[in-house]
């Protein structure tokens, strides 16, 4: 069996003295994308912040693969280099660093600590704007102090422009729905689309069914009270969509 | 005055006194002897008690040639050494700029202890007067050089009418426990604009005070720039005038402290007439045992309707040894006015820094990306290009010295 490129093993995590994650098991192969749907407060966001690292949370039980290797030991940005890119529900506003240095800064770092040499200024300007130019991303955009005073479109636009710039083998999007109009969430999607490959897998996080017509899963997971109630192929998400959560519940209990 | 109690007089103000009266400053000695240096008993003094900080002042500079080095050079730069209070104005001036000298302090007469020892001490002010809007910046190096020394000198800037200027001050010297004591006295005349950068990197050892009045003409522009990065004790004392209409001021400075160290940037823009405008902007970051203090005041006199101004402090804390304090003021005698203040300290975000980290970037070097991007909005609006880069050289050099 080949290694999957996610593999998640009755994780448990706290914040404060509250368990949100109360053994969760998934496994995500090479190449697909799976999604991952739940309501409000069932842990769902918790679950990409404990994948990318965040602090506040601490894991109590379980293990995290990425590729075959444990990495909840990692910090964020040693995850990060190693593959792993969480698409933020709320990207966060960051006054005084240019998108674009930081841009150049998180692919050189990458680089780095994978052993290759920086790329250079033209390369990296000619990536950006092709990278930009799918998304519908302006350029002065990125002349901007990241995130800062960018319209929800932007944030979410930035963020897959990030995704695409720094390749990851393993994308988790954390509601990259939210907020966004019929027409963003197709530029959006499209660009997700486009980084499909049988080599980078993705968990796309979301409540709505409606993300889901636009990004087609291989897989669909229902999250309740912290953990995967169920599993099953795309019809899932639809099934969801008209019986409503409550249906799943009795799975979880 | 009423003095309660004879005060007990220590051996740096003992010092003090005794250069006072060897210089004739009879009232001054006799002040000195019956106040002493403030404590933080004196509001203006509040976080800065030089009773207790400042232990011993060395003898008074004599005039020597400069030995160190320059400690900035800026590409393209016109530099004007002054070495222990004496300006070296043998070479040929920029057009449209003069430098003489004339005897005695530069400063007005104020209360404030600074201000009158260097008025009773500065033997000579270096007077730069610029009639033109050339673009080539000025840089007045001021330096303290030799042993132990108490240097006093002073500087008196003019503006004229529609000029427009750049002029850096620097302060430094010999890696000595000098004392110094800087005055600048800056007009900007009618429609003229001038960035004024005060910049002291002077040693560790040293401790450096700077008093600097500003004063305002009609439709002036004046952009200051405040920045502490070497003397391990270390006030600047900044007052600024509006004395024309529409005249606006964007007072800013960064108080970069670190272990050991103490400095402390005191304010005060009055707002003199009608319809003038002031945005003073300070950061302030300490790191390891150390000691960041800002007081911002504002005062609207009752003629200065239409007043627009708005303090803004901003500290952060890298260490949880590090001391910010931070007092805003508005004093406002008009009803016709806009005036803010704000004050915010902290620690780095972490939210930001996780999001930083979460696109690969290495936990240090996430943190001095944000505490330079905090640092930026005081250095972006320079103008200069080499200017910009020498100070953002300062600043790496600052955040390098972790």
């Amino acid at each position: 069996m080949t290694t999957p490129m996610l593999e998640i093993r009755n994780l448990h995590a706290r914040i404060e003295d509250r368990d949100i994650l109360k053994g969760v098991n998934l496994i995500v192969p090479a190449g697909q994308v799976h999604a991952v749907m739940g309501r409000n407060g069932s842990g769902k966001s918790t679950l990409s912040y404990v994948l990318a690292g965040k602090e506040d949370y601490e894991v109590t039980e379980g293990e995290v693969l990425l590729d075959g290797e444990d990495i909840l030991g990692l910090d964020p940005s040693e995850r990060a280099a190693k593959g792993l890119f969480l698409a933020f529900q709320y990207p966060v506003e960051v006054p005084g660093v240019a998108t674009m240095t930081f841009l150049k800064a998180a692919i050189n770092a990458q680089r780095k600590s994978r052993g290759e040499p920086e790329q250079t200024t033209p390369d990296f300007m000619r990536a950006v704007k092709d990278a930009g130019r799918d998304l519908h991303i302006d350029q002065d955009m990125l002349k901007r102090a990241l995130n800062v005073g960018f319209s929800g479109g932007e944030k979410k636009r930035a963020e897959i422009l990030q995704m695409a710039l720094l390749k990851p083998k393993m994308c988790v999007l954390d509601e990259t729905d939210s907020g966004l109009d019929i027409d963003a969430l197709k530029v959006v999607s499209d660009g997700v689309n486009a980084l499909r490959d049988p080599y980078r897998s993705m968990l796309v996080i979301t409540h709505y069914q409606r993300l889901l017509n636009h990004i087609v899963p291989d897989v669909v997971h229902v999250f309740s009270d912290g953990r995967v109630v169920e599993s099953g192929g795309k019809e899932l998400a639809l099934e969801l969509e008209a019986k409503g959560y409550a249906s799943f519940d009795e799975a979880a209990a | 005055m009423i003095v309660h109690a004879p005060v007990r007089i220590g051996p740096a103000e003992q010092a003090l006194i005794g250069q006072l009266g060897a210089r004739g400053a009879t009232a001054a000695a006799e002040r000195l002897q019956a106040i002493g240096l403030p404590t933080r008993k004196v509001e203006s003094y509040h976080y800065t008690d030089l009773k207790m900080l400042l232990r011993a002042v060395p003898e008074l500079a004599v005039t020597m040639p400069a030995i160190s080095e320059p400690a900035l050079r800026i590409e393209g730069a016109h530099r004007i050494p002054m070495v222990n209070g004496k300006a070296d104005i043998s070479g040929a001036m920029p057009p449209g700029m003069t430098a003489t000298t004339a005897k005695g302090s530069s400063l007005t007469e104020r209360d404030d202890v600074l201000v009158r020892l260097n008025s009773a001490l500065a033997t000579e002010t270096l007077k730069v007067e610029i009639r033109s809007r050339a673009t080539q910046v000025v840089h007045i190096d001021r330096r303290s050089e030799g042993g132990a020394a108490h240097v006093n000198d002073s500087v008196h800037l003019f503006v004229a009418d529609g000029s427009k200027a750049t002029v850096i001050e620097t302060f430094s010297g010999t890696d000595e426990a000098h004392v110094s004591n800087h005055a600048s006295y800056v007009a900007v005349g009618k429609g003229a604009e001038l960035t004024h950068i005060l910049l002291d990197l002077s040693a560790a050892a040293a401790t450096s005070f700077a008093t600097a009045e500003y004063h305002l003409g009609a439709e002036a522009k004046l952009r200051t720039i405040a920045i502490h990065v070497g003397p391990g004790l270390s006030r600047f004392n900044l007052f600024a005038r509006h004395e024309g209409e529409g005249a606006h001021g964007d007072f800013t400075g960064l108080n970069l402290v670190t272990e050991g160290q103490h400095s402390d940037i005191t304010l005060e823009v009055t707002h003199a007439v009608r319809r003038c405008s002031s945005k003073p902007l300070f950061k302030q970051i300490a790191r390891g045992r150390s000691t960041a203090a800002f007081q911002g005041k504002i005062v609207v006199a009752r003629d200065a309707q239409k007043t627009d101004a708005k303090l803004m402090m901003q500290g952060l804390m890298l260490s949880d040894e590090a001391q910010i304090y931070s007092k805003p003021e508005l004093e406002i005698f008009a009803d016709d006015v806009v005036c803010g203040h704000g004050s915010t300290t902290g620690a780095l975000d972490e939210e930001s820094m996780f999001y930083l980290m979460s696109r690969g970037i290495p936990q240090a070097q996430a943190e001095s990306m944000l505490v330079r991007g905090f640092i930026e909005e005081v250095l972006d609006p320079i103008e200069d290009e080499e200017l910009h880069l020498a100070l953002e050289g300062v600043v790496e050099r600052w955040l390098g010295g972790n």
